[in-house]
């Protein structure tokens, strides 16, 4: 039973009464509605009735008998998967990848989005925001054009300021050793600023009197941020490492995919690599369902586990 | 409120209901034989960047009085793999088209799920195009357990790559052409430290590659090293001559190439950048100086728009073709060449809505003069005029020509006719005279020098297995590691190699190629 703000027992409302106050209040915001409904059809129709098809991760499809026609194979599908000769690999270079950018990305993004916040020059703000912004809007194709540029071992502009100073040329992009850190430093380039976004939305919903209060009791800028500024966007920051961990099996498909070639596949390959390379290329769309399914259900584990983990260490949580 | 729910539920519906309805409305068409009937064509184009087939292309109207075919074209990606993966993603749907272009490795997947139609019977219907396209090895390329799967035509012209050298290079160093694969090493060092282009910078290399691989003929480090591959008799990722068989990897010369090849790579005589280019980047840089030896195509290196930057930037420049560089024990190939074929394949949706005999149809009705030159060429006046031998040259039509930027869009079906006939490639590598340098330049003459060099015979291996993706990872990471020095390249190394190679599957990757040459009498003397 409901206890009103009074402390006394409310009456029960009768369904019928419900039902129509749901529906005045639809009426009402009808624009709201029919606005929610066009996310609401994309996601039945992307997103979950495709959910139906991720039965063929458990079986022999064969695209002539079609999803329900296919014969089921249990979990051979995950077995083949799993019992890859480079599964380890694979797992670890995808992991690699996803907790890298996650570790530099995010910071990165948290600082640029502060950085931009405290510039007290308009002007300034707006042209460090916008080069910020640019190179998310620069596909893969375009980034390896202009990382072979910088980094190629014959006339890159990096080598040529390397060799200058005495040093012995490397080539970035086919060195084992290296590869690893272009990719993660150029992820953080492209997306820091996009990334940054959501960050500067949640600094502008900060009070400003708590920064003029601290002013005025003599707290520095450092302060002001270390005390003010960080804890008001922790939920935030919590928020999106949560999501992203949700996906931390996605390591960057077009990414990896332009950048990578047969000399860094010992630290390039990742799973999305090896299913569009095994899976797609070789017609086995059983075996690309179930290593999503595989990514997928890890990946939710994730979150819950985060979310939980984050609720006993911060007490913010997404859910 | 009532008004929101109609609205609602009538969406609903109609998103429910309308992909039905386009796809069963295509089918009834092709069913009731009243009114032209639907083909849906998937093409490769012959030039994807300048865009699709317009909608005033006469060729529709044609085909619809004519054959009673309305005519429905999709442009397929350029790149082989994006191609694959639109095909594979269409297949698992069962949505694949009426009729499209596939390579014989998909195709083979496709086969296996039931999903195009046997065309045995089909040659018959079209006999004018059989005889000008479809002879016993084009059908053999699209023959899967004894059933023809599709029409393979000619595709690429064979053999139309070569050794390039930079003639004004080795004048101004007093050097001659390279026979031996000493002498290619001496020219390659004389190229990257003795400054050949004169301009006081060490900024040139004397060999010029990446990497172009492929799962049949063109085994890693690929096709840009053939030359040198070929002076240690390992060109090309399978061996076909009888004896010999099998994946050249096998061979002790192929651990022979990779040291030199190391040793080119340590001593910086080949472009560092190698590893890393991508085709286009590798154009750029020769078009830029950067190298004084190449392995590239008649077209991209002689034709008109490509020579032209080359020209522009060296008007004193000149490469000329070489043969093939002897090895230690006196071999030599330019590269290895196999047949290549387009294949375009009927879907079994299609076939058993009863269209077989209409795509024979617009088939045939394409290798007829009328369709071969509205096919190849455009509208005669138009996009074309005939020259007093009768090839179709472009005139003074301007933009509208075939060779035009707004008429090339015309002909972008030129590669479902074209058979690599004398009127093809006489219309297609005209003579001409460079912009800047007046030199004469011909991609066809630059073709025949090619093909008249040392090629060895690999026909069939586009047939031949492929491996899955972890041994073809196994196989490419390991010889990439070799030569960036990740893993030292030593015999012991090299054994070591061979065993994981046999124990992921290599082997009998190489006993299934073995027993396919044998069984289909791939192999030669």
């Amino acid at each position: 039973m409901k206890i009103s703000r009074q402390g006394t027992a409310a009456a029960p409302v009768p369904k019928q009464m419900q039902r129509s106050k749901l529906r005045r209040e639809i009426a009402r915001h009808r624009s709201v509605y029919v606005l929610a409904l066009i996310p609401l059809i994309y996601y039945i129709i992307f997103k979950y009735v495709p959910i139906w098809n991720s039965q063929i991760a458990f079986k022999d499809f064969m695209a002539i008998d079609g999803v329900l026609g296919s014969p089921w194979i249990g979990l051979e599908n995950f077995r083949t998967f799993i019992n890859s000769f480079y599964f380890w690999s694979l797992i670890r270079n995808t992991v690699m990848y996803s907790v890298g950018k996650l570790l530099i990305s995010l910071p990165l993004s948290v600082i640029l989005a502060i950085a931009i916040y405290e510039c007290t020059r308009p002007g300034l703000r707006k042209v460090v925001q916008t080069l910020a912004y640019l190179p998310h809007f620069l596909s893969w194709v375009i980034m390896y054009g202009i990382l072979l540029a910088l980094l190629a071992p014959g006339d890159g502009v990096f080598n040529d300021v390397i060799e200058l100073c005495g040093g012995k040329a490397v080539d970035f992009l086919s060195n084992t050793k290296t590869f690893p850190w272009v990719v993660l430093i150029s992820d953080a380039w492209k997306e820091m600023g996009w990334s940054a976004i959501i960050f500067i939305a949640a600094l502008m919903g900060i009070d400003v009197s708590l920064f003029e209060a601290a002013m005025v009791e003599g707290a520095n800028s450092w302060q002001r941020v270390r005390y003010i500024t960080l804890p008001a966007i922790a939920p935030v920051i919590v928020t999106v490492l949560i999501l992203k961990l949700g996906t931390i099996l996605d390591a960057g498909f077009n990414q990896i995919f332009m950048l990578y070639s047969p000399q860094v596949y010992a630290v390039g390959d990742i799973i999305d690599t090896w299913v569009y390379r095994q899976g797609l290329l070789e017609f086995e769309f059983g075996l690309a369902t179930a290593v999503g399914l595989f990514k997928g259900v890890f990946g939710m584990f994730l979150v819950l586990f985060a979310n939980w983990l984050s609720r006993k260490l911060t007490d913010s949580s997404l859910f | 409120m009532k008004a929101l729910r109609n609205i609602m539920i009538a969406m609903l519906i109609a998103l429910a209901v309308l992909p039905l309805a386009a796809g069963g409305s295509k089918e009834a068409a092709a069913a009731s034989g009243d009114g032209p009937v639907t083909i849906e064509l998937w093409f490769g184009a012959a030039m994807t960047e300048a865009g699709m087939v317009p909608d005033d292309w006469v060729g529709y109207d044609i085909i619809r009085d004519k054959l009673g075919i309305d005519l429905k074209l999709t442009m397929l990606p350029s790149n082989e793999s994006d191609q694959d993966v639109k095909i594979q993603a269409a297949g698992a749907g069962n949505a694949l088209p009426d009729i499209f272009m596939v390579r014989r490795p998909v195709l083979v997947n496709l086969v296996k799920q039931g999903l195009v139609s046997p065309v045995d019977d089909c040659f018959d219907k079209m006999p004018h195009r059989t005889e000008l396209l479809y002879d016993k090895d084009a059908k053999a390329h699209a023959t899967v357990n004894g059933h023809i799967y599709g029409f393979p035509s000619p595709g690429m012209i064979v053999r139309n790559e070569g050794l390039l050298v930079r003639k004004d290079w080795l004048d101004k160093l007093g050097l001659s052409v390279p026979t031996t694969t000493e002498e290619f090493l001496e020219v390659a060092r004389a190229f990257t430290f003795e400054d050949p282009d004169g301009n006081g910078v060490n900024d040139t290399y004397g060999y010029g590659a990446f990497i172009e691989i492929e799962s049949n003929l063109k085994g890693y480090p690929g096709s840009r090293l053939w030359p040198i591959m070929g002076a240690f008799g390992v060109e090309g990722l399978w061996s076909l001559k009888s004896g010999e068989e099998g994946l050249n990897i096998y061979k002790p010369e192929f651990y022979d190439f990779m040291v030199f090849l190391k040793g080119m790579c340590d001593e910086g005589i080949i472009d560092p950048n190698w590893l890393s280019y991508k085709k286009d980047d590798f154009r750029a840089a020769w078009k830029q100086g950067r190298f004084g030896m190449m392995y590239e195509q008649n077209a991209a290196y002689a034709a008109t728009s490509n020579y032209a930057p080359f020209d522009k930037n060296f008007p004193d420049g000149e490469w000329i073709v070489i043969d093939a560089i002897k090895g230690p024990e006196g071999k030599a190939a330019i590269g290895a060449y196999d047949m290549n074929y387009r294949i375009y394949a009927v879907s079994r949706k299609a076939a058993d809505a009863g269209k077989l005999d209409k795509i024979c149809e617009l088939l045939e009705w394409m290798s007829s003069d009328e369709g071969y030159y509205l096919l190849g060429w455009g509208v005669e006046g138009v996009n074309y005029v005939l020259d007093e031998d009768g090839i179709p040259v472009a005139g003074d039509l301007g933009d509208m020509a075939f060779t035009g930027s707004k008429g090339q869009v015309y002909t972008q079906l030129r590669n479902l006719v074209f058979y690599n006939g004398d009127v093809e490639l006489a219309s297609r590598y005209p003579t001409y005279i460079t912009e800047v340098s007046k030199k004469e330049m011909s991609a066809l003459k630059t073709l025949r020098e090619m093909q008249a060099m040392t090629w060895t015979n690999a026909i069939g291996s586009g047939n031949l297995p492929t491996p899955n993706a972890d041994v073809k990872r196994f196989y490419e990471q390991t010889l990439g590691e070799f030569l960036t020095g990740a893993r030292p390249l030593n015999e012991g190394t090299w054994q070591e190699f061979i065993d994981g190679f046999n124990a992921i599957g290599g082997k009998a990757w190489n006993d299934e190629g073995v027993a396919y040459m044998t069984e289909n009498g791939l192999l030669h003397d």
